[in-house]
């Protein structure tokens, strides 16, 4: 067996007196099984041996610094990154960047020098390399992060529509698409994300969009059977709103999405705030014996458990709502009859957990989505793994109605909340898919 | 009704994130299993607690917290009560056993080190305490003893002798075996493992018991079972980067270890997440050291600890016919940085609760028996200027359990 070596390992960049631009090597297939498995080297000396051109990668983000999210997915493409046990080198490369904002610590030049690829002043001088007609394979757009105004419900106004459409014209002008991949959710604004996705149908390029959520490790390892019989469904999350909230949302909905007759679209919502939250548990408009088992699977109780270590049934001791500080219940009634509901219970945890009961089950089926340590946050290693999937498969691993219908869900749960915590109808929420049969979490 | 079974707790501190609160609190509060509020189907009924911290007047005075945390329990625990020794704690202050388990949990507190670095916890004479009650009364009960036997060999196989001469049900160990793993995969039962490694981190008689624990409760599942160990050297400093240079051990188990963790300190400033060069691994990694060991069997096995560069425990090994390594993290939610509970003690409290409902471990105390071996052959070795020491005293065979004994549920 061939051993690998971590003293091969780029040694240019620790002689060099100065930055200068390195044409990086081909890179290996993204599917391990194309090389004779016999033949395969370590992860650092495999870039030697492919033939096939590398996929060429436009980035269009918002800012480029250390810790935001551009830096996170895109670096992965530039450096690699850890999945399923190695060190994953794509075989594609960075050779174009748009970046909207450079606040102190701008990294864009930086990495464009090392790395070898240019940055461009417009979206479409991005997406063609400076040339005449689209010259990427793939387009990143990373919208998170960056001095971007709220509106009056609180939602960041990040351009993520706008960047969206910039390449939508492109695709169009020059006859071709590529598939393209959206950080977090499509927009603050149902309508836009609905008609990113209707141009994505009308010019058939892949989208993959959404939260880390879905695809890191789960505490413990458990999927949803396909066509499971769910009768309620609870997430508990923490952090602000409309970033925390949406990643919350967005880890529910991959899991109930997995219920029999697939997503159907959402009748109505409502969030409440306060006092109501828990007047609303005493009244079974949520479920406590969902919010126990999710409860069961938090790592980080507040109270009592910071001051001396203990652990503690936070629902049954009482503690819960002398905790949490601003509580907000996101009601959900889905088409289909299924209820299902965020609480955001800041100031009691700190992490993300579901819990919902299944038909003929007598214990609710629960697990924590496990948000990996920074700096490394690894979880975002599991979805550029997805990226790369689509990129190399030319369709997307899971649906982009996921995330659309999630931006429907929060956009409408805070126009609840703008109007008076008043129960909203959300006829216009008639999204329908299905969810893919095989899991995509970290799980191998 | 069957009674509630009575279970005796003999501790060295009790204090906040003292391995005493982590294991006696998930008896008495309960803790998160099977995604329930899940209380043991016991009492915890007594308790002795070695070191009791005190406050002098001027830190009364300046408002600060008593740390030990024994008195609290008892006062808002009615069934627990606090003996003044371990006799009384195991015969509730009467003349013989009345309990049905006992916990012992010597970690944490003041104790000496002696000249080659190892804490000096009263396992084994709290341990001999424990069947000293056992003999004069007729009749034993289980005993968890947590982490590793003692810091002296003989004292172990004593304690182990003296398990099987009474017959009690023993386990001991530390939270790696049992807690969660990413990705959540176990050794296949008679794996033909050709080379086992755990990259961790932590000191010396310390955190390299808790790695070798992860070694080993994979390994022992290789095809015939553990068979024991031949000898372990240690490695450090300079010795350590001439070994991994010398390819003593695998690169591609070693790199697949640092691929499975969660912190791997980036080498470049500005990046979160990138793979280290040779140069930048000896920058962040100023005192690595290895304990690496052969089995009777011949498989090698290396625990490499890399301080600075990672915070978490990983293990890989190359299993005869697989093309790339087995690997996964034992994962530790860690507080108080990255969560305010150590639930890994929650797998560990529910395989010890299942031994005291059973009178059955639900895994082989044989492996804490070697990997206390290993631990201080691995201190020796490097108080012995990285001697190789021959370990005839570790032939322990043992066989696994069928069934994974992990949190996976």
């Amino acid at each position: 067996m061939t051993r690998s070596s971590v003293t091969v390992a780029e040694p240019e960049r620790k002689t060099q007196t100065k930055p200068q631009r390195i044409r990086r090597p081909p890179r290996p297939p993204v599917t391990t099984d194309v090389i004779d498995p016999k033949e395969q080297p370590s992860p650092r000396k495999r870039s030697a041996m492919t033939s096939t051109a590398p996929k060429r990668i436009a980035v269009v983000c918002t800012i480029y610094r250390y810790l935001s999210h551009a830096q996170h997915f895109a670096d992965r493409f530039l450096v690699g990154y850890p999945y399923e046990g190695i060190w994953r080198r794509p075989d594609m490369e960075v050779v174009s960047l748009y970046v909207d904002q450079k606040p102190q610590g701008d990294q864009s030049q930086d990495r464009a020098r090392e790395f070898g690829f240019e940055v461009y002043p417009t979206i479409a001088e991005t997406l063609r390399c400076g040339g005449d007609e689209l010259a990427v394979d793939a387009v990143l757009i990373i919208g998170e992060h960056g001095d971007y105004p709220r509106n009056e419900k609180g939602q960041i106004l990040y351009p993520r529509y706008e960047f969206f459409k910039e390449c939508v014209k492109v695709f169009e002008k020059d006859g071709r698409a590529v598939p393209v991949y959206n950080d977090k959710h499509l927009s603050y604004s149902f309508d836009k994300a609905k008609e990113m996705l209707d141009d994505a149908r009308r010019l058939e390029f892949p989208v993959l969009a959404g939260s880390s959520l879905p695809v890191t490790w789960r505490l413990p390892d458990v999927e949803l059977p396909l066509g499971c019989q769910i009768e309620e469904a609870l997430m508990i999350g923490c952090g602000g709103s409309d970033p925390m909230d949406y990643h919350a949302l967005e880890a529910m909905q991959c899991m109930i999405e997995r219920r029999a007759g697939g997503e159907t679209g959402v009748k109505a919502v409502q969030l409440l705030e306060g006092d109501e939250v828990w007047k609303a548990g005493e009244e079974g408009r949520w479920s406590k014996e969902l919010l126990e088992s999710a409860l069961s699977r938090s790592d980080s109780p507040c109270g009592l458990t910071v001051e001396d270590g203990r652990t503690q049934d936070m629902l049954g001791n009482g503690e819960l709502p002398k905790l949490v500080e601003e509580p907000a219940a996101y009601l959900i009634e889905f088409r289909d009859g299924l209820k299902a509901t965020l609480l955001m219970l800041n100031g009691a945890i700190r992490d993300y957990c579901f819990a919902c009961r299944l038909e003929g089950e007598e214990n609710p089926v629960s697990t924590q989505f496990f948000l990996t340590p920074t700096p490394n946050v690894t979880y975002s290693a599991c979805l550029v793994a997805k990226i790369e999937e689509m990129i190399v498969s030319g369709a997307a691993p899971f649906p982009a109605d996921r995330t659309m219908i999630v931006c429907g869900i929060l956009e409408s749960c805070l126009t609840s909340k703008v109007e008076g915590n008043k129960r909203l109808e959300t006829p216009h929420l008639d999204v329908q898919y299905r969810a893919p049969a095989e899991s995509h979490h970290g799980r191998a | 009704m069957a009674q509630r079974l009575k279970i005796a707790a003999v501790t060295t501190i009790y204090h906040k994130h003292s391995h005493t609160q982590h294991i006696v609190d998930r008896f008495l509060e309960g803790y998160g299993w099977n995604g329930r509020h899940h209380r043991p189907e016991m009492d915890l009924v007594s308790l002795y607690v070695d070191q009791v911290d005190e406050l002098s007047a001027e830190e009364i005075a300046e408002g600060k917290k008593r740390p030990d945390l024994s008195r609290d329990r008892e006062e808002r625990f009615p069934q627990l009560t606090i003996y003044p020794t371990v006799a009384d704690a195991l015969t509730l202050g009467g003349s013989e056993l009345a309990v049905d388990g006992v916990l012992l949990v010597g970690e944490h507190g003041k104790y000496q080190r002696n000249e080659k670095g190892q804490h000096l916890y009263p396992r084994y004479e709290l341990f001999k305490q424990i069947v000293a009650v056992y003999r004069a009364s007729g009749r034993s009960a289980p005993i968890f003893n947590d982490k590793h036997l003692s810091w002296k060999w003989e004292w172990c196989q004593e304690m182990y002798d003296i398990s099987q001469e009474m017959g009690f049900a023993f386990m001991a160990g530390s939270s790696l075996p049992v807690t969660w793993r990413t990705p959540s995969i176990d050794m296949p039962l008679d794996a033909p493992v050709t080379e086992g490694m755990c990259v961790g981190y932590g000191g010396v008689d310390s955190y390299d018991y808790h790695a070798l624990e992860t070694l080993q409760c994979m390994i022992e599942r290789r095809a015939g079972g553990e068979k024991g160990v031949r000898w372990v050297q240690a490695y450090k400093g300079d010795a350590f980067w001439e070994a991994h240079h010398a390819e003593l051990w695998s690169h591609e188990l070693f790199e697949a270890c640092l691929c499975r963790s969660h912190t791997l300190k980036p080498g470049r400033a500005g990046f979160n997440d990138i793979f280290p060069t040779i140069d930048e691994l000896k920058e962040i990694c100023q005192e690595p050291y290895a304990y690496q060991y052969e089995h009777l069997d011949g498989l090698k096995s290396t625990m490499i600890m890399m301080n600075g560069l990672i915070q978490d425990f990983n293990f890989a090994a190359h299993i005869e016919g697989k093309e790339q390594p087995l690997s996964t993290q034992m994962y530790l939610p860690m507080p108080p940085a990255r969560t305010t509970l150590a639930n890994f003690f929650s797998p560990l409290v529910n395989n010890v609760e299942k031994m005291f409902l059973t009178g059955k471990p639900t895994y082989p105390v044989e492996r804490t028996l070697l990997t206390s071996g290993l631990v201080i052959g691995g201190v020796d070795s490097l108080h012995q200027d990285q001697a190789r020491i021959d370990t005839p005293h570790l032939k322990i065979e043992y066989q696994p359990t069928a069934e994974s004994t992990f949190w996976r549920t």
